[in-house]
């Protein structure tokens, strides 16, 4: 979607007074039945997921999978070398399986290592970061956000998004300073 | 956010119907009285055996007591809202904590079979001899009082001003518990540790673990967070709390029971592995003892029971957040915790594996029916939460 100048358009977006204003915003444009929508406020809001509709984060797949896999690592790389490559009396201790005391600490370590990395990046993708710039920082009254400022942004590539279905909308809502958003 | 259009109960609180629950009452107390009877016949009979059994007894409930005194104080030191829903039962089983003065009487009495330091004489062991400074009977019955009148004296005040400020409404008397909560916290620590010390880890005078303290406390917190999801359901079931407590309240302590599973485990391996890997022999024969004949068998089911399969089940946000599951999971963590205490102290009984006697029954009956039954009559006396609590309103609405 392009304005009558050419540039394309990221989206439609309305500042509102407080936080509890924007959380019943939020619950409209969710039963409007929005996807491509976000909000932004200076801290969390309790309660905003459900206002959102957002369902529970599938980050805890990833992380999982990380765990698991930090964890055989761990198993790999001390009962390799300890058992089978290279066997060593420590300490007068066996050196087979019954030694497993000794590697607990590596394997807690690096299930932990693991899925704390698989967390980090895995958050990274979801929220396409790193990135240099966004276009809700085109619009000037944005850089409040992390002040005391509470903002909506509805995405123009919203399959149900025309513009003057989401300005009105917005301005049911209470929304102010009502602008469209563009991508460059 | 008070324009939240969420529908709130009237502060006006919930009155539990001690008359509603006379029957069971009345069954905790005649089960009480009949379990106390026979613990006077066991330890007549067999005062070896019922000593041990008694300090089973005596330490799981004393455990699972101090665990809720703590996660009063704790709630408090941090300022937490969503607890304040549930902190009254927390309260009331706190507040049972004078009876324990009156269940420590027989481990004083039946003394001489448990505490080998208390029998052999001066001069037979220079390591003993060594330690008698600390370990001598005067001061044994010091620290004793003072752990338990710490305890009851502390929990007494937490319910006093926590139902004095039902009445006046002054948040002042937050501000007074805050205070108490924090001077607690470092109490609590040391009463949790000298009595987990004294009580447990001196049946065998030659041992020791400078973990012991933090082994006993986090059973303690599991087994407490566990209880209280226990009441509190019981209570819901009964028909109050039900717009108080919701599911966002039961995914909390959901998460405090996955926190405690992973913390006793934490804390159990440390333990376990810093003596396996020295190799001490003063140090390595209490898990030696425990894990050859039966008593191996009990220490594996500890591992797996206690950590292993809970924590598999509690990492899946479905299960803390149904009541149904979250309440079998808390009723094994319990059961655990018993297993735990058992192993803790039997085996310094029968050395040559476990051999469960029926004197280790009646112990347990009779102080839990003898605490369920002040429970109740305590339940009634009050809200059912704290109605003028200035965190009340957040916790009502709390989500995660």
């Amino acid at each position: 979607m392009r304005t009558p100048s050419g540039n394309k358009v990221y989206g439609m977006a309305a500042e509102y007074p407080s936080a509890a204003a924007l959380y019943e915003a939020a619950k409209r444009v969710r039963d409007a039945g929005f996807k491509r929508w976000d909000v932004h406020s200076p801290f969390p809001i309790h309660g905003m997921d459900d206002a959102m509709g957002l369902g529970k984060s599938w980050l805890s797949a990833p992380v999982l999978i990380g765990g698991i896999v930090g964890f055989f690592t761990a198993i790999t790389l001390t009962f390799g070398p300890s058992w089978f490559i290279y066997p060593l009396v420590v300490h007068g201790k066996p050196y087979d399986w019954r030694t497993v005391p000794a590697f607990f600490p590596i394997m807690f370590e690096l299930t932990v290592l693991f899925a704390a990395f698989t967390c980090f990046f895995s958050m990274l993708i979801m929220n396409g970061l790193p990135r240099w710039h966004h276009p809700v920082f085109n619009w000037n009254r944005f850089s409040r956000v992390t002040n005391d400022a509470f903002f909506l942004v509805i995405e123009a590539r919203d399959p149900r998004f025309t513009e003057s279905e989401a300005r009105q909308l917005l301005e049911e809502t209470g929304g102010q300073h009502l602008t469209v958003i563009h991508e460059d | 956010m008070s324009d939240r259009s969420h529908v709130m109960p009237t502060p006006e609180g919930e009155y539990f119907e001690t008359s509603r629950f006379a029957g069971l009452s009345m069954i905790a107390g005649v089960v009480a009285a009949i379990a106390l009877v026979l613990c006077v016949v066991g330890a007549l009979v067999n005062p070896q055996q019922f000593a041990y059994s008694w300090l089973f007894g005596f330490g799981v409930f004393f455990a699972i007591c101090a665990g809720c005194f703590f996660w009063i104080i704790v709630h408090h030191a941090v300022d937490a809202e969503w607890s304040v829903v549930v902190r009254r039962q927390l309260e009331n089983i706190a507040s049972l904590f004078p009876l324990f003065l009156l269940f420590f009487i027989p481990i004083v009495l039946l003394r001489h079979h448990l505490y080998e330091w208390l029998v052999i004489p001066k001069g037979t062991d220079h390591l003993l001899d060594s330690k008698r400074a600390y370990l001598n009977l005067p001061f044994f019955i010091v620290r004793a009082l003072i752990i338990l009148t710490f305890f009851s004296v502390m929990a007494y005040l937490f319910r006093r001003i926590s139902v004095a400020q039902d009445r006046d409404g002054n948040p002042a008397h937050t501000l007074r518990m805050r205070k108490l909560a924090i001077a607690s916290l470092p109490l609590f620590g040391f009463s949790l540790t000298f009595g987990a010390v004294d009580w447990f880890m001196s049946l065998n005078y030659i041992w020791f673990s400078t973990m012991w303290g933090v082994y006993i406390f986090a059973g303690a917190a599991g087994s407490s967070m566990s209880l209280l999801i226990l009441i509190i359901t019981w209570l819901r079931n009964s028909g109050y709390l039900k717009d108080v407590v919701s599911i966002e309240h039961y995914h909390t302590m959901g998460k405090w029971l996955l926190a405690f599973t992973v913390f006793w485990a934490y804390i159990g391996f440390s333990q376990y592995m810093l003596i396996w890997y020295a190799n001490i022999p003063e140090e390595t024969e209490y898990f030696i003892l425990r894990n050859v004949e039966s008593w191996n068998l009990m220490s594996l089911l500890l591992v797996f029971g206690r950590f292993f399969f809970p924590f598999g089940l509690l990492l899946l946000r479905s299960t803390k957040k149904k009541v149904k599951t979250l309440c079998i999971l808390a009723g094994w963590i319990i059961f655990m915790e018993l297993v735990d205490i058992y192993v803790i102290i039997l085996p310094e009984l029968h050395r040559s594996g476990m051999h469960l006697s029926i004197w280790d029954f009646f112990p347990v009956i009779g102080i839990g029916a003898t605490l369920l039954f002040f429970y109740l009559r305590l339940v009634g006396k009050t809200s059912l939460f704290p109605t003028r609590d200035p965190r009340l309103m957040e916790s009502l609405r709390f989500q995660n």
